[in-house]
């Protein structure tokens, strides 16, 4: 094994080793979720504490995630000898050396199978998983976490189990549990969307938290220090820390920086740019920003000619804000990923440019202000995060009915935009070039 | 100047603001459809249908595959080869037959090996008959077209394949196998790659009754009007079945009954069910019949105030979770209500203005090309309000026809790119029916959504029976 855990993932790790049933592992970002899900996978096999265990992701590109974690882990010989990636063909990644398969018999034959959520159904009822690592990020629906859940019924127990535990269990959770299910939930509650249409309903991980025991990993292999602050402070995580290699890792641009841009690309690892462009309303409930969209591309360019080798991504609320930035993009034929927040969970980029969009003379920020979507998008970053859009909105920002979240009434806007301000980064005009 | 401009900015944020707040409405509303199967199914015994939504206990795993390629055949042949050799009042049908299947060879050849690479790299079971099988379903059912239909029908004048029609108004949505149009009116064929005479339940009849509704709907605006029904047929492995006129209009009622009660369950409401004298899947021990038996114990204790308190608790957090998946499943027809809701409102023209403005719809677009089952349109501005992964209603717009029920196929965003657009179609044999049947007409592109719920619905019920398992007494199982 050449990758090394922090004391965090080896707690975790010595934990859920020996401990059954459901629980859940909290990881912020960049805390090595998958890593640790993968480890775990590893060590239950190695050590002879599980005959299969199954790792579940709710995104192809996060099963993708897992296969290459655990390639790196076991090494390609060992990975193609123990593992196998199940599901979707087209999503599975050809590169890595973990062998693809939906054939029953070869999946039966393997220690460790891959798979995502909505492929759960093509893996046969008679396979019985005693081990499984669920991966939650992006899970918004209750029965997404129960389908792997199912694979895990030992149900040759249950009439035995039944003898000792009958009228006890209150909740799924608890049942899954006490029916033999041994599950490892990784995830982190203060980035998933709840679970349901209610917006005030909980989230996937919460669910688990709520029923289940539980650890937090805190240190960050992603974000450097101030950012680390600025996030652990934001989404009161109450610890989080940036790991001593990554946390003075600053931006720097190999060439000269264009006049216009020199106050926006700085070393500050925050920089939020105020600019006060028109939202305009889109589909049934979409938002837009000419004036950002544009600016942000233009920073893209700027940044892509002063440090070309560094990865880029653009990050906004709306799905039509979304299609407006890659628009201006291919005009310029440019190439670099623009993600809404649901689509940046679970991935990261040197320098991350976040487009607010809403401004609006009633301050209303609508879905722009919920915790997880703002947590999402100032997490991504591994050098520098630049915030584009009206600061004075985000500051006197009133969250709709949207928020009224009884377990987070916070204005959360208004709570990043005084972190960002007063502590740890700085606010700078925007430039005349990008209101062109 | 200035003035103008300031005056087509406030119109289009009213108009934008309207569209807007129909959603707004429409979503704190009930926007269910039921499919025509779903009321056949209701039509058998309605506990079936409440076995498949809200319950979500599915009662076959089975790979309908040599079904589905039958389909996709008769789809493309039945506008090339059945349409050009049809001929009434055949005396040697068995010759129209043999040249009927030799001509369509090429078609059916293509579609068995495409069918059968996909289902090979999905590693799906594929029998070593499956070719077979396949070629023998065919030559049935266009030996009973040719032996049967052709005999008492002139050729139409029009074919249309796998149509799929939106009655909103009815709460009804259904996918027509084909519609034959004549000048004075239209036909109906289903066909079923099975023998008829070998089915007790009904459920193909009914099936095509709610079909035949959705036909009236799309050629006279509404379902009550038979004024243009010529027949309506099912076209199985051995012959040709054709309810008579007046089973027909008998069944009419039945039909709307279930698809009342099918639509009260999937909104929510308590509904009272009526059991039939007898059922063909319980009484007969078939497929699903324990699941069925396994919700009506539960129902019977529940009533008796037998359950432990836990198990009661926990069926409360099983079922709340069930219709929040209904609810989602009604959000996948939110498009559909809000195109009808406009055009009721303000005429069609208006409705569609305004939702091309916000994005919902767009039009004006052209085919430029295809390959395997991506095709490629194209427009005058790169304008393009959709993003990849978005599902699509792709329609061609017919004249006189309600928007919803004109010819239409369903398809994925794969590319936007300046003023192109990469569609992802369902399979090649979607482009090629769509490019016979779709493609030349005037293109409309409608926001969609896939319902996805009944696989959702799944580990509900798993998890339901799994609690009743250990939870329940095992004397009150028995």
């Amino acid at each position: 094994m050449t990758i090394k855990l922090n004391p965090d993932q080896s707690r975790v790790l010595n934990w859920r080793i020996k401990s059954g049933g459901v629980a859940g592992v909290i990881g912020p970002a960049g805390c090595g979720k998958t890593t640790t899900g993968s480890f775990l996978a590893v060590k239950m096999i190695c050590e002879g504490y599980a005959k299969n265990v199954l790792l579940v992701a709710f995104t192809n590109s996060a099963a993708n995630e897992f296969a290459r974690e655990l390639s790196m882990v076991l090494g390609p010989e060992g990975s193609k000898f123990l593992c196998v990636r199940s599901g979707y063909a087209p999503g599975a990644d050809p590169r890595l050396p973990i062998p693809f398969s939906n054939n029953i018999e070869l999946v039966r034959a393997k220690k460790i199978v891959i798979c995502t959520t909505q492929s759960l159904k093509r893996l046969s009822a008679s396979i019985r998983f005693e081990n499984m690592i669920i991966d939650e990020a992006g899970i918004e629906r209750l029965e997404h976490l129960l389908s792997p859940f199912a694979l895990g019924i030992n149900q040759l127990g249950i009439h035995l189990i039944k003898e000792n535990i009958s009228y006890e269990a209150n909740n799924i959770i608890e049942l899954a549990s006490k029916c033999g299910i041994v599950a490892t939930v990784v995830g982190d509650p203060k980035q998933s969307r709840p679970i349901g249409l209610a917006d005030y309903d909980l989230s996937a991980m919460e669910w688990v938290l709520k029923c289940a025991r539980y650890d937090t990993l805190y240190t960050t292999h992603r974000l450097p220090d101030k950012l680390a602050m600025l996030v652990d402070e934001f989404a009161d995580y109450g610890g989080l820390n940036s790991s001593p290699e990554i946390a003075s890792r600053r931006f720097e641009a190999i060439h000269d920086i264009d006049e216009n841009f020199i106050e926006i690309l700085n070393p500050e690892v925050i920089t939020w740019v105020n600019l006060n462009g028109n939202e305009m309303m889109a589909g049934p409930s979409s938002w837009y920003n000419e004036v950002e969209a544009k600016a942000c591309v233009r920073i893209c360019c700027e940044l892509k000619r002063v440090a070309p080798s560094k990865s880029i991504s653009i990050v906004t609320r709306y799905t039509e804000q979304r299609r407006t930035i890659l628009k201006y993009l291919q005009h310029l034929d440019i190439e670099s990923r623009v993600l809404t927040t649901t689509g940046a969970l679970g991935t990261q980029a040197d320098i991350v440019i976040f487009s607010l969009v809403r401004n609006n003379p009633e301050r209303l920020v609508g879905a722009l202000g919920s915790l997880q979507d703002l947590n999402v998008a100032i997490s991504r970053s591994k050098e520098k995060l630049i915030i584009v859009g009206s600061f004075e909105m985000m500051l006197n920002g009133v969250t709709s009915s949207y928020n009224l979240n009884p377990r987070h009434k916070q204005n959360f806007p208004q709570k990043l935009a005084r972190l960002v301000d007063k502590k740890y980064g700085m606010v700078v005009e925007a430039p005349k070039i990008l209101y062109k | 100047m200035d003035v103008e401009e300031g005056t087509e900015n406030i119109n289009l944020n009213t108009d934008i603001i309207d569209v807007r707040k129909t959603y707004d409405y429409l979503r704190k509303c009930q926007t269910h459809l039921v499919q025509s199967s779903e009321i056949a199914t209701a039509c058998v015994c309605q506990n079936l249908f409440k076995l498949d939504y809200p319950f979500g206990a599915t009662r076959s795993d089975k790979d309908y595959l040599v079904a589905n390629t039958v389909h996709d055949i008769m789809s493309i042949c039945m506008g090339g080869p059945i349409f050009e050799n049809w001929h009434r009042g055949l005396e040697n049908y068995e010759q129209i037959t043999k040249k009927i299947v030799k001509e369509s060879s090429e078609i059916v050849n293509t579609i068995i090996k495409d069918t059968s690479e996909i289902a090979h790299r999905e590693n799906r079971f594929v029998e070593d008959t499956f070719e077979l099988q396949v070629n023998d379903i065919y030559n049935g059912l266009i030996m009973g077209m040719t032996r049967r239909l052709m005999k008492k029908h002139e050729r139409p004048s029009r074919v249309l394949t796998e149509v799929t029609i939106t009655n909103i108004k009815d709460h009804h949505e259904g996918r027509i196998d084909a519609i034959l149009e004549y000048s004075n009116g239209y036909g109906l064929l289903d066909w079923k790659s099975y023998d008829l005479s070998n089915t007790i339940s009904g459920r193909e009849k009914w099936q095509l009754i709610a079909n035949t509704l959705l036909a009236n709907f799309r050629y006279r605006r509404s379902e009550d009007d038979w004024t243009g029904h010529n027949f309506s047929c099912i076209v199985h492995n051995s012959g040709v079945y054709f309810p008579k006129a007046e089973t027909t209009r008998k069944e009419v009622e039945r039909i709307k009954t279930n698809r009342k009660f099918a639509h009260m369950i999937l909104c929510g409401e308590r509904v009272r069910v009526q059991r039939p004298k007898f059922c063909p899947v319980c009484d007969k021990g078939l497929e699903g019949s324990k699941e069925c038996l396994f919700y009506q114990r539960d129902a019977r204790l529940a009533y008796e105030g037998k359950l432990p308190a836990q198990y009661e608790k926990m069926t409360k957090q099983f079922f709340a979770k069930r219709y929040a998946i209904l609810k989602e499943r009604a959000e996948t027809h939110l498009h559909k209500h809000v195109v009808f809701s406009l055009i009721s409102k303000h005429g069609e023209e208006e409705a569609l203005r305004r939702l091309e403005k916000i994005g919902i719809l767009c039009r004006g677009y052209s085919f430029d090309f295809d390959i395997d089952e991506k095709v490629v349109f194209s427009r005058a501005d790169d304008n393009i309000p959709l993003e990849p992964r978005r599902i699509v209603r792709i329609i061609g717009i017919e004249e006189g026809k309600s928007i919803l029920s004109c010819i239409n196929e369903q398809a994925s965003v794969m590319e936007v790119r300046n003023n192109k657009i990469t569609l992802s179609f369902r399979s090649k044999i979607a482009v090629r029916r769509a490019k016979r049947q779709l493609f030349h007409l005037p293109i409309i592109l409608l926001r969609d959504e896939l319902n996805l719920t009944r696989s959702m619905l799944r580990p509900i019920h798993q998890f339901h029976k799994l609690a009743a398992d250990v939870l329940i007494p095992a004397e009150l199982l028995v």
